[in-house]
């Protein structure tokens, strides 16, 4: 399912929460809307959801705009807080089920089938409010793919999960949303998450659209330095403006673009050691091989030409 | 004490020998008092809801309103719809003073601040995201106030409890708009004073006891449905 935003404004009070010109959603994707808190990433969700209304402009769905109150059969939508009502999970993914209308012999199938994608079917017959956070945070992410909607929303789906937790969806989650929906829309603030998900980005800074587009694009090509520090790029003044490095791009020695980082500190790891340290006021971490410098002192350090943005004061 | 025993015989002699006017009265203090308790839940639960779940100027004064109202003297609200309803007032047309329904009216003005009040409390304290969550999964308003009536029906049993409590127990409002008129609205506690009065305290108190034993046996079958919830939930 395609989505279209055009023109779209939302106010609460009189403070302006989003205001976005145009934005879409190509059918078939999925897009991580990426941003800080406070961005408006989860009020865009609500605004396509139908739960807010828009002070002005339009969102279309393959082109039709559907009135709020009808979206809900062609939207799943997960929210960053699990909410179940009174009974156990299977009670709670049927309840959501016959509220689409589905057929009680298609229901027990559909249940099984997202419970068992997701690694929770132990947890059917558990009473869903006695759920651990991460095993609710499972069984909310489950219940939206049971819909099977073709449209899925997604509000930081991987909060709440303890770490190997939050490492094992984030591997299976892309698998998932090709199983059980066309369009994903994942609302995360954290970079690894919007990489390993997406296939498109989005980044929304104070309720305006940045960049979006392809994934690869949108990280190579950050338009401005905020925007590029959440895409994880290291920020750093220089001659006439700021440069941003791209994650992962500095090296020890010299090349195209060079920097001196003052080392704070270095943990040796076999024959290689890893140094945490600053350029300029940012912080930053490159590995070394060989023998770690000492903490206090200045190392060379560089990254190739095509991984750093320049931006002009 | 020993005034208390005889009242206490006296109770029994009278449920043993099927006194009709004992049953005429107690009949008709379930009937007033239980349907303006319903009464009060038709109207006092959607009105609880909105205050609960609306954002809209003014609501926080409600709420005041709907807690004060909480603690109103009965006496206060019987002066006040007798004013309403006696032949010279504004509803005087309708000839509703020294009827049941005038007592229904004054009862459900006593019960409904409490349901109002009871319900916003409970829904508030179901998790915010509920009513979104049964609205993008497609729930219509009355679907989403059912399941959110059931989820809080713990609050909600209170709120009845609290209701017909109140109701069952007052004299002032029944006695100032009901004018305990002998087989037509006198009820279980305008009959109490009635007794009281003319000396006989064995037929006062024993009323007194068939009062307390109504409340309890209303309160105990509430209170076993709330408990049994609470044990299914694993609290």
């Amino acid at each position: 399912m395609n989505v279209a935003v055009e023109g779209l404004v939302f106010r609460r009070g009189r403070r302006t929460v989003l205001a976005i010109p145009r934005l879409e959603f190509a059918s078939g994707r999925v897009i991580a809307l990426l941003g800080p808190n406070g961005s408006g990433k989860s009020t865009l969700l609500r605004l396509i959801s139908g739960l807010e209304r828009p002070a002005a402009g339009t969102i279309s769905f393959d082109g039709a705009q559907i009135p709020p109150r009808e979206r809900s059969q062609a939207i799943a939508f997960a929210f960053q807080d699990a909410v179940f009502v009174s009974g156990t999970v299977r009670e709670n993914f049927d309840l959501a089920l016959r509220l689409r209308r589905l057929p009680e012999a298609a229901r027990a199938a559909r249940i099984d089938e997202a419970a068992g994608a997701c690694g929770i079917a132990v947890l059917l017959d558990r009473n869903a409010h006695q759920l651990s956070g991460g095993e609710a945070q499972r069984a909310n992410l489950a219940r939206a793919l049971a819909l099977r909607a073709p449209l899925t929303l997604l509000d930081e789906p991987l909060s709440g999960l303890d770490a190997a937790g939050r490492r094992q969806l984030l591997h299976a989650l892309p698998g998932l949303l090709r199983q059980f929906t066309r369009t994903a829309i994942v609302v995360t603030h954290d970079r690894e998450e919007a990489v390993r998900l997406a296939d498109d980005l989005a980044v929304l800074v104070a309720g305006e659209v940045r960049a979006s587009g392809p994934k690869a694009s949108v990280l190579r090509h950050p338009p401005d330095p905020e925007t590029a520090e959440l895409l994880g790029f290291t920020v750093v003044e220089s001659e006439g403006g700021l440069l941003a490095i791209a994650p992962g791009a500095l090296r020890v020695g010299d090349g195209a673009a060079p920097f001196v980082m003052q080392v704070d500190a270095a943990t040796e790891a076999g024959s290689r050691a890893e140094v945490s340290g600053w350029i300029g006021s940012a912080p930053v971490t490159v590995a070394v091989d060989g023998p770690a410098p000492t903490p206090g002192t200045t190392l060379a350090v560089s990254a190739d030409a095509r991984d750093v943005v320049r931006f002009g004061r | 004490m020993e005034q208390l025993w005889s009242g206490f015989v006296e109770a029994l002699r009278l449920i043993a020998n099927r006194d009709s006017e004992l049953w005429d009265v107690t009949a008709r203090t379930i009937l007033v008092s239980g349907f303006a308790t319903l009464l009060a839940m038709v109207i006092g639960v959607p009105v609880g809801y909105v205050l609960a779940r609306g954002r809209f100027q003014g609501r926080t004064v409600v709420l005041g309103v709907v807690n004060t109202g909480m603690g109103l003297p009965p006496v206060v609200v019987g002066l006040f719809v007798w004013l309403m309803l006696v032949r010279s007032g504004p509803f005087g047309g309708f000839e509703l003073i020294y009827t049941k329904r005038a007592m229904v009216i004054a009862q459900f003005l006593i019960a409904g601040p409490m349901v109002v009040g009871f319900t916003s409390a409970a829904v508030q304290a179901l998790p915010e995201e509920l009513p979104d969550l049964l609205a993008v999964l497609g729930a219509g308003r009355l679907r989403t106030l059912w399941i959110l009536c059931r989820e809080a029906h713990l609050g909600l049993l209170s709120a009845i409890m609290a209701g017909f409590g109140a109701v069952v127990s007052e004299v002032g409002a029944s006695m100032t708009v009901g004018g305990n008129l002998q087989q037509s609205t006198r009820v279980l506690t305008t009959a109490i004073v009635t007794e009281t009065g003319r000396g006989n305290n064995d037929r006062a108190i024993a009323l007194g006891i068939i009062l307390l034993v109504m409340a309890f046996l209303v309160n105990l079958l509430l209170t076993a449905v709330q408990q049994r919830t609470v044990r299914a939930r694993g609290g």
